[in-house]
C-alpha cells in the first residue's frame, strides 16, 4: 500500500542547514534517518507531516568512535555499524548483542541506534541497554547544544525530551571498565526476525552498582533501581539473586496485548533477569556464554 | 514536488523524477522495470522487496525512492549477467525454491551474507535470512544451498597445496 | 517396482532457473501500459450491519478518480458449492473488511484517497463471533434466504438457523460400540482460525475490451473455476472470457475458488476498454480472501483393553464465516473423514457448517483434515495411554488397510500405512529415551498418523494438449497451476516416460484459458493423479501416432516399435533408430516412392474419475463413492521443553507418507519439508486473533507470526512410502497437502511425553504452555 501524502523533502548537506530548516515556519516535520520506523509509520497514517528532512547527507552524523572514555555513536550509525564495529566488539560486546537481536540483517543495514530510542516504541531494543549503560543524548538546535541523560529521555510511548527544532546529533555511552560483565536477553515469539515481548539488558561493574533495565513491559524502557539497589547492597549470590527476582513485579508494569499477555510478560521478566545476571556475572568472570548466545 | 534522482541500477545510469512520497519499491518496479523486488507486506516484514543498495541488504519498501539519489543498487536481475552464480547454481540443483516468489530477495540476502561471511556456519546462515520469509519450503534446500555454494567457494579459492 | 528412465528419479524442477534469476513472471509484475487503471475497495468497519446509504460525492471529486462502484451495479449472487455471496454487500454487510463500494482511479494514490472519502451509513446489528453464540436459540440470523440460495446437491443447509451445511455420517450403533469398550475418553478440542500467508498477496487485473471480452489476469489456483464464476456472475458466454494466470507466489487453498478476482472482473466491466487492477495489502489479504475456518470438536472414543478400537463419536462445529460458499465444502469433507485412517466398527460423525461475523472460512492445505486431526490424534494418544497401550502398537492396531470398508460403505485404496508407522517410529527412535541437554529442558517425542482424500466433486476433469516441435522438444499445456509445488516437472516427468524426451526438453506452461485445456482447479492435492493422468494420455496418444506413422511409411508392425533416448526402434529390427526430431513435424518419407506419412504430432488427453458418485443417504451418509482415494501417512517427532519459559525447540522430525509411487521425489522431500514448517508454524506460533467485535487484532506479519529460518527442526527426515495407486499415473498418488496434516497433534503428543501436560486447544505457543505448566503447579 501507498504512502497517500503530500510531501515536502529536504536532504541538508550540514547541521546549519538542517537547523535552519527546522526553524523555518513550523511545519510538521519528520526526521529521517534509517526510515525503517518512519516509512511505515507514513504508510499506516500514524504520522502526517508534510516535510521530511533527511539527515543522511549530513556531515559527521556517521561517526562511530571512542571518544575520551565513552563510545560517540552518531545518529546515522546503524545496528549493522555496530556490530561491524571492532571496537564496540572489544569494548562493549553487549552492544552488539543486542544489535544482533534487532529484527533482521535488512533492517540493521538501514535503521540507526539514535532513530531507535527517538521513535521510542516501547518494545524498543536500544532503550534498555542504553539505559543500564548510563548513556548520554546529545541535542543541537539553533538555541544551542544540549544533553539529556537517558533516564529522563523517554516520556512514553514514541514520546521523548525532543523539542521542536532539536536534532540528536549522537549518543555517548561510557565504557564499562574492563572486568565488567553485561547481558542483554529478549524474549519473543519466534527465534527469527520479531519484536521483543519483555528484554532486559544488565551491567554490572566490579565495584558498582549493577545497573538494570527493562523494555516493552511499560510505557517506557525502565531502569530496575530497587532491583540494583539490592544486587548492590547483598552481591551476585544465589540468595540475592532469588531476591531480585523477586521484586520484578515491583519495577515493571506490562501489559496484555496482542504480542503476551501481562501475566507472561511478568514471569519471563524474572526467568530473564536471573539468566540475564548470571550471563553478565559470568562474563564479568571470565567464563560466561558468549556474546549473542540467545538466553531465552 | 518532484525530485531529481540519479542513481545506477545493475550498473546502469539512471535519472529519475521521483515524488517524495514514492517507495523505492514502487519506482523500482513501475518506472524502472525491474520486477525482482516482490511486494510481500511492505512493511518491512518480510523480506521479499529486498534489494542490495551500495552492497549492503535493505528493504526497499522501507526506503524512499528520494534516498537514493547518487548510491548504487543490485538486483537479482543484476547478478546473473554472466549466468548464474555459483549461490544460484546451487539453489537450482537442490530445489531450493517451490512458488520462488521469496527466491529474489532471499538470493540478494545470501548474495550478502556469502560477501560478509564467506565461510559461514549453519546458524549464521539461518539467522541471517531469518528475515526473509518464505512459506513453502521451510528453509532447509535454502540453508542447504548457501552452505553449498561457501564450500564449493571454498572450495576453489583454496590455494594449492 | 518397475525401473522407469524418469519417473521416481529426483529431477530439478523445470521452473528453477526461472524463479532464480528474478525472471518467472507474477500476476502483479505484468505491465500493462499508461492505461492502467487501480482499484481500492471500501471495507466495512462493522461484523454486522445495515447498510443505510452510501454517498460517493466526495470520493468522486478527488483528481484522478475515474468511478466509484457499488452493489448496486452487481447485484447476482455468486459461489462455489453455495452461491451465498455478492460481489460488494448489497443491504447487509456481514464481516469486518467486507467490501462495500470500490473507488476506480488513475493512481493508486488517489484511489486511495478517495476510497476513504466514501461515506457509508450503517445501522449496527447483533454480531455472532463463535459458533455456541450463532447455534445458540434465538441467536441472530446471518442469512434468512439461506433456503433459497443455489447449492450443490450434496449440501443440506439448516434454514432458519445459522447452519449452511450438516453433514452426517452413521455406520453401527454407537451407543452399543461405546457399551462395548472398556475405556470411553470424550473431551473438547478447538482449533482457531488461520491465514494462508502466502508471501505473494492476491492480485488481479481484468479489462473488458470495447468489443466486449473480458481478460482477467490473476494470481490463481482455479482458473477454469474463475473464468465458470465470471461468466455465471457477471452473465457472459465462457468463450468470451480469458483467465490468464502466471505463476503463484503460494496457495495453500487461499488461492483456490474465487475471492477478490471477482472484484477486479466486476470492476473492469464498468470501465470498458481500461485495465483495472486490484492489488491486497497483506491487511486485506488477511482479512478478505479465505481464512483457515475455527473448529470446537466434540470427540468421544471407546476402545476395549485388547486395543481395538469399538466406536467414535466426532462432532465438529465449524466457524466458516460470513460466506461459506467455499468452506462449506471442507466441512463435508471432514465430515466424511473424520474418522482418521483407522478401521471402527461404530461411527457417529456431524459437521457442521456455522455461520459467523467473522471473515470467510475456506479450503487451507488439509482441507479439514488438518483442523479435526489435531483432537482426533490428540485423542488417540491418549487412549492408547489410558489403556496402557504403546501409542505406536495402539495405531497399529487399528490402521485402515486396503481393501477395509470405509465408513460410508466403500473399499479402502491399498495403502502403506503400516509401513508408514513403522518407518516414522524408527526413525526417531521410538521408545528410547534421550537425554535432557539441561536441567531445565524436557525432551518428549510424539506420533501420529493421518490421511486424507482429494475433496471434488464427482465429475472433475484434466485434460492436456501436447505438441512436438521440429528439434524434436515437446510442448505441453495444463491448466493446473505451478504454485511452487512442482507440478509442471511431475507433468514433464511422466510425458518424458512414455515419449523418452527428458524432461528439461518438455514446455509445460501455466493457464491460459484460451490456449490450455480444462483443469477443474488445483487443490485437494489430485493434479499429479488427475491431471497426470490426462497428460499420460495425452502422451500415449502422441505415441501412438508416430508408431502408427512409422508402421505406414516402413511397413514395421506397431508392436515391434518403442521409444528409447528420443528415437523409435524396434524389438525386430536392431538397425531401426530413427531419431523423433527428424519425423514429428515434419513427416515420415516412403522409401517406395518419396510421398510424406505423418505431420506434426499433436495429442490431447482428458481424464475423468468415472467411478465416484455424491449419492448417499443424508441422513446416514451411507451409499456413493465420495472420495477417489485417500493418501496416508505417519510422522514421528522429537522436542524439547524449557519449563522455566514454555518454549519448544523441535529437535527432529520424519514424516512418511505413501505416494503411491513418487514420480518427483525430491519434490516430495520439499512438500515435506515446507509442509512441515508450515504445520509447526499452526501449532507453535500462528493465530488470527479477533477483539470483541470481529475485529483481526494482528493482520500483518509483524504480528501473525510466521516461522523463520531459525525456527526449523534440526532435522526433517523425509521417508517416501510406494504402495502403487492403480489407477494412478505410475501409480502415484499425491501428497501436497498431507505433509501438514499430522504436525499439530504430533506437537500435542510430544509435549504430553515430555512434561506431562495435555493442551487441548491449538495453538502452543510458549506462553500457552507456560501458562498451563504453572497453572499444574499450583
Ligand atoms: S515487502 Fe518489503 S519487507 Fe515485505
Ligand atoms: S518458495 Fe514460496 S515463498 Fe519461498
Amino acid at each position: 500500500m501507498t504512502i497517500s501524502l503530500d510531501l515536502a523533502y529536504h536532504a541538508p548537506a550540514s547541521l546549519d542547514e538542517t537547523l535552519e530548516i527546522l526553524s523555518e515556519q513550523a511545519g510538521r516535520t519528520v526526521l529521517l534517518a534509517g526510515g525503517t520506523d518512519v516509512v511505515p509509520s507514513l504508510r499506516d497514517d500514524l504520522i502526517s507531516p508534510n516535510r521530511i528532512v533527511d539527515l543522511k547527507r549530513v556531515e559527521g552524523l556517521g561517526d562511530l568512535a571512542v571518544i575520551d572514555g565513552a563510545l560517540h555513536v552518531g545518529c546515522l550509525v546503524t545496528f549493522s555499524d555496530l556490530i561491524g564495529s571492532p571496537a564496540v566488539h572489544a569494548r562493549l560486546p553487549v552492544l552488539a548483542e543486542m544489535a544482533g537481536m534487532v529484527a533482521s540483517v535488512g533492517i540493521r543495514n538501514r535503521a540507526t541506534l539514535v532513530g531507535n530510542i527517538c521513535s521510542a516504541v516501547p518494545s524498543c531494543d536500544a532503550g534498555p541497554l542504553l539505559l543500564a549503560l548510563g548513556a548520554r543524548v546529545h541535542l543541537v538546535s539553533r538555541e544551542g547544544v544540549r544533553t539529556v541523560d537517558v533516564d529522563d529521555w523517554f516520556e512514553g510511548p514514541r514520546r521523548t525530551a525532543i523539542r521542536s527544532g532539536e536534532v540528536v546529533t549522537h549518543v555517548t555511552i561510557p565504557l564499562p571498565a574492563s572486568g565488567h560483565g553485561a547481558a542483554y536477553a529478549r524474549l519473543s515469539r519466534t527465534r527469527g526476525e520479531d519484536l521483543a515481548q519483555a528484554c532486559v539488558a544488565v551491567v554490572l561493574e566490579p565495584g558498582d552498582r549493577p545497573r538494570i533495565a527493562f523494555g516493552a513491559v511499560a510505557p517506557t524502557p525502565v531502569r530496575a533501581r530497587r532491583i540494583e539497589a539490592l544486587l548492590h547492597a547483598q552481591g551476585l549470590d544465589a540468595g540475592a539473586i532469588d531476591a531480585a527476582v523477586g521484586l520484578v513485579a515491583e519495577e515493571v508494569a506490562p501489559i496484555t496485548d496482542v504480542r503476551a499477555t501481562r501475566r507472561y510478560r511478568l514471569a519471563m521478566c524474572e526467568v530473564m533477569l536471573r539468566r540475564a545476571v548470571t550471563a553478565a556475572a559470568g562474563r564479568a568472570a571470565g567464563d560466561g556464554p558468549v556474546h549473542g548466545t540467545p538466553l531465552m | 514536488m518532484g525530485h531529481a534522482v540519479a542513481l545506477k541500477v545493475n550498473g546502469e545510469s539512471w535519472s529519475l523524477e521521483v515524488e517524495p512520497a514514492e517507495l523505492l519499491l514502487e519506482v523500482l518496479r513501475s518506472r524502472v522495470g525491474i520486477k525482482s523486488p516482490k511486494p510481500g507486506c511492505e512493511r518491512g516484514d518480510c523480506g521479499s522487496c529486498t534489494v542490495l543498495l551500495d552492497g549492503r541488504s535493505v528493504r526497499s519498501c522501507l526506503v524512499l525512492a528520494v534516498e537514493v539519489d547518487g548510491h548504487e543498487l543490485t538486483t537479482v536481475e543484476g547478478l546473473g549477467i554472466d549466468g548464474l552464480t555459483e549461490l544460484q547454481q546451487r539453489m537450482v540443483e537442490l530445489s531450493s525454491f517451490q512458488c520462488g516468489y521469496c527466491a529474489p530477495g532471499i538470493v540478494l540476502t545470501a548474495t550478502e551474507l556469502l560477501a560478509v561471511n564467506p565461510r559461514p556456519e549453519r546458524h549464521e546462515v539461518q539467522a541471517a535470512m531469518s528475515g526473509n520469509l518464505c512459506r513453502c519450503t521451510g528453509y532447509a534446500p535454502i540453508i542447504d544451498a548457501v552452505l553449498t555454494a561457501a564450500a564449493t567457494a571454498a572450495a576453489t579459492t583454496a590455494p594449492e597445496v | 517396482m518397475v525401473d522407469h528412465t524418469f519417473v521416481g528419479h529426483s529431477t530439478p524442477r523445470i521452473d528453477g532457473v526461472e524463479k532464480i534469476t528474478g525472471a518467472a513472471p507474477f500476476t502483479d509484475d505484468l505491465d500493462f501500459g499508461p492505461d492502467l487503471l487501480h482499484a481500492e475497495v471500501v471495507a466495512s468497519p462493522h461484523a454486522h450491519a445495515r447498510i443505510l446509504g452510501i454517498d460517493t460525492y466526495l470520493a468522486e471529486q478527488v483528481p484522478g478518480v475515474v468511478k466509484v462502484v457499488t452493489g448496486k451495479s452487481f447485484q447476482s449472487t455468486f459461489g462455489l458449492y453455495l452461491e451465498d455471496r455478492h460481489i460488494f454487500a448489497q443491504d447487509r454487510v456481514r464481516f469486518v473488511g467486507e467490501q462495500v463500494a470500490a473507488v476506480i482511479a488513475r493512481t493508486r494514490t488517489a484511489a486511495k484517497r478517495a476510497a476513504r472519502m466514501v461515506i457509508v451509513s450503517y445501522e449496527v446489528l447483533p454480531a455472532v463471533f463463535d459458533t455456541d453464540a450463532a447455534l445458540a436459540d434465538g441467536a441472530v440470523e446471518l442469512h434468512p434466504d439461506l433456503a433459497d440460495y443455489g447449492r450443490v446437491p450434496w449440501f443440506h443447509p439448516r434454514p432458519g438457523t445459522n447452519i449452511a451445511h450438516w453433514r452426517k455420517l452413521r455406520k453401527g450403533d454407537v451407543a452399543a460400540g461405546l457399551r462395548d469398550a472398556d475405556l470411553v475418553l470424550e473431551d473438547t478440542y478447538t482449533v482457531p482460525r488461520y491465514a494462508h500467508a502466502a508471501i505473494e498477496p492476491h492480485a488481479v487485473v481484468a479489462e473488458l475490451s470495447v468489443a466486449g471480452r473480458l481478460t482477467v489476469w490473476s494470481a490463481s489456483q482455479s482458473p477454469y473455476t474463475q473464468r465458470n464464476l465470471f461468466a455465471e456472475a457477471l452473465g457472459l458466454s465462457h468463450r468470451d472470457i480469458r483467465v490468464v494466470t502466471p505463476y503463484v507466489g503460494g496457495g495453500f487453498g487461499g488461492k483456490a475458488g474465487v475471492t477478490m478476482e471477482i472484484i477486479g472482473a466486476a470492476l473492469a466491466m464498468t470501465v470498458r476498454g481500461h485495465p483495472v487492477k486490484l492489488h491486497w495489502s497483506r491487511e486485506q489479504e488477511f482479512v478478505n480472501t479465505y481464512q483457515r475456518q475455527g473448529l470446537r470438536a466434540h470427540l468421544t472414543i471407546g476402545a476395549r483393553r485388547d486395543g481395538t478400537i469399538t466406536a467414535l463419536q466426532h462432532t465438529l462445529h465449524w466457524d466458516a464465516g460470513a460466506y461459506v460458499e467455499y468452506g462449506a465444502n471442507v466441512v463435508n469433507a471432514a465430515g466424511i473423514s473424520a474418522t482418521g485412517p483407522y478401521r471402527i466398527e461404530h461411527v457417529q460423525l456431524d459437521s457442521l457448517c456455522v455461520y459467523t461475523n467473522l471473515p470467510p472460512g475456506g479450503p487451507y492445505r488439509g482441507f479439514g483434515y488438518s483442523e479435526f486431526t489435531f483432537g482426533l490424534e490428540s485423542h488417540i494418544d491418549r487412549l492408547a495411554h489410558g489403556l496402557g497401550i504403546d501409542p505406536v502398537e495402539f495405531r497399529r492396531r487399528n490402521a485402515v488397510v486396503g481393501g477395509d470398508e470405509l465408513p460410508y460403505g466403500a473399499q479402502m485404496n491399498p495403502s502403506g500405512l503400516l509401513e508408514a508407522i513403522d518407518r516414522a517410529a524408527d526413525a526417531i527412535d521410538w521408545g528410547i529415551e534421550q537425554p535432557a541437554p539441561s536441567p531445565t529442558v524436557r525432551v518428549g517425542k510424539g506420533i501420529a498418523a493421518f490421511w486424507k482424500a482429494p475433496a471434488m466433486p464427482p465429475n472433475a476433469g484434466s485434460a492436456a494438449f501436447l505438441k512436438f516441435n521440429e528439434d524434436g522438444s515437446v510442448n505441453i499445456t495444463v491448466s493446473g497451476m505451478e504454485i511452487g509445488q512442482g507440478y509442471l516437472t511431475a507433468m514433464a516427468q511422466i510425458a518424458a516416460e512414455v515419449l523418452s524426451v527428458p524432461p528439461d526438453r518438455i514446455r509445460v506452461e501455466t493457464p491460459d484459458t484460451d490456449r490450455n485445456a480444462y483443469e477443474w482447479q488445483t487443490v485437494a492435492s489430485h493434479v499429479t493423479w488427475g491431471c497426470g493422468n490426462a497428460v499420460l494420455a495425452a502422451a500415449n496418444q502422441a505415441r501412438d501416432r508416430i508408431l502408427d506413422t512409422v508402421h505406414r511409411a516402413l511397413g514395421h508392425d506397431v508392436a515391434s516399435l518403442y521409444l528409447v533416448d528420443e528415437q523409435v526402434r524396434s524389438t525386430t529390427d536392431p538397425d531401426l533408430a530413427l531419431p523423433l526430431r527428424e519425423f514429428v513435424v515434419t513427416g515420415l518419407e516412403q522409401p517406395s516412392d518419396g510421398t510424406f506419412k505423418g505431420g506434426p504430432v499433436v495429442a490431447s488427453g482428458s481424464f475423468m474419475p468415472e467411478f465416484t458418485s455424491t449419492r448417499s443417504d443424508p441422513e446416514t451418509g451411507q451409499g456413493g463413492k465420495p472420495n477417489v482415494h485417500y493418501t496416508v501417512g505417519a510422522a514421528g517427532l522429537v522436542l524439547e521443553v524449557d519449563v522455566e519459559t514454555g518454549r519448544i525447540a523441535v529437535r527432529t522430525v520424519a514424516l512418511a507418507v505413501d505416494a503411491g509411487t513418487a514420480i518427483n521425489p525430491v519434490a516430495i522431500e520439499g512438500q515435506i519439508a515446507g509442509g512441515v514448517l508450515q504445520g509447526l508454524g499452526t501449532v507453535l506460533y500462528e493465530e488470527l486473533r479477533f477483539d470483541d467485535g470481529g475485529r483481526l487484532l494482528n493482520p500483518t506479519l509483524t504480528d501473525y507470526k510466521l516461522p523463520t529460518a531459525s525456527d526449523i527442526p534440526d532435522r526433517v527426515i523425509p521417508i517416501i512410502v510406494e504402495v502403487d495407486q492403480p489407477d494412478g499415473p505410475f501409480g502415484a498418488r499425491g501428497v501436497g497437502e498431507h505433509t501438514m496434516i499430522p504436525i499439530a497433534p504430533l506437537v500435542a503428543n510430544a509435549v504430553e511425553d515430555a512434561v506431562g501436560v495435555r493442551i487441548t486447544s491449538m495453538p502452543i505457543t510458549a506462553e500457552r504452555l507456560y501458562l498451563a505448566l504453572t497453572a499444574e503447579d499450583g
